[in-house]
């Protein structure tokens, strides 16, 4: 299971042919295959190389469609840099 | 464009672009279901599949209206509609409606109308929500085709056995809620 900070989850934004990946509760998703997230946008307000774990609570669906997707890793705290 | 109607929507607080976007996305996702459902339709026969096909085709003339009535909406707001058809068709809110491998499985069938009706109505609470208190006409509009997506979903959920939709077919005519919009 892949190890990713916020900030390099940022780079699986979906754009210019890259993997989209989003986040949820500490784990993240591979959503590159799906309709809904062509071009690493879903309904033109969510951004793929996100968390959107707070986001999702405003949503109209549950975590349950998330979870239908590849689990691909788990969003870590950013490293320390010295 | 009408002008000061994209102001006071703008001044309520509702990001414009975005909601144009979702519109007309989701304008495509109805012009597409159109589309897919009419080769639904077309292959929903047989005993199980004729008992299938008068609400299939019901929802079919209704999401056609749901596109109808969204277009003048995406023009006021200052959008526009895709020149290509291929583009509009690939920006659509909601996955195609694919014809299932085995036309004659039943269940596959209402799966997959089902489903499509599952998506419009989440998308269409997700412009309720956005709009509600904010901008009036639009949520009316959304509103009432939401409306009619919650009874293609009940329609169709009711005959893959999720339990009664709890209300009548159409009789005779179509779009009660959006019909307002037509005219």
């Amino acid at each position: 299971m892949r190890e990713l900070t916020i900030e390099e989850l940022a780079q699986y934004n979906g754009r210019d042919r890259k993997p989209a990946y989003i986040a949820h509760r500490g784990k993240i998703y591979d959503v590159s295959r799906s309709f809904l997230w062509q071009g690493g946008r879903h309904q033109a307000i969510h951004d793929a190389g996100t968390d959107l774990t707070a986001a999702l609570e405003q949503a109209p669906h549950g975590p349950e469609l998330i979870e239908e997707f590849p689990l691909v890793g788990v969003l870590v705290e950013g490293k320390e840099h010295g | 464009m009408a002008k000061v109607t994209r102001e006071v929507v703008e001044r309520a607080g509702v990001d414009v672009d975005q909601l144009v976007e979702l519109l007309v996305k989701n304008a495509a996702a109805e012009l597409t279901t159109y589309y897919y459902y009419t080769i639904l339709r077309v292959n929903l026969i047989g005993l199980e599949g004729e008992g299938i096909k008068e609400i299939a085709e019901t929802a079919r003339i209704e999401d056609r209206n749901h596109f109808e009535a969204l277009v003048p909406r995406i023009y006021e707001l200052g959008g526009e509609l895709p020149g290509s058809m291929k583009d509009f068709h690939d920006i659509s809110a909601c996955p195609p409606a694919d014809l299932p491998a085995d036309p004659a499985d039943v269940k596959a069938m209402l799966t997959v109308l089902v489903e499509a009706e599952r998506c419009a109505v989440r998308g269409y609470t997700h412009i309720c929500n956005l709009t509600a208190g904010k901008d009036h006409r639009t949520y009316d509009l959304a509103l009432a085709i939401l409306n009619e997506e919650i009874e293609h979903e009940s329609w169709f959920s009711e005959f893959l056995g999720e339990g009664p939709s709890g209300h009548f077919m159409r009789r005779g005519d179509t779009s009660p809620f959006v019909s307002k919009f037509l005219r």
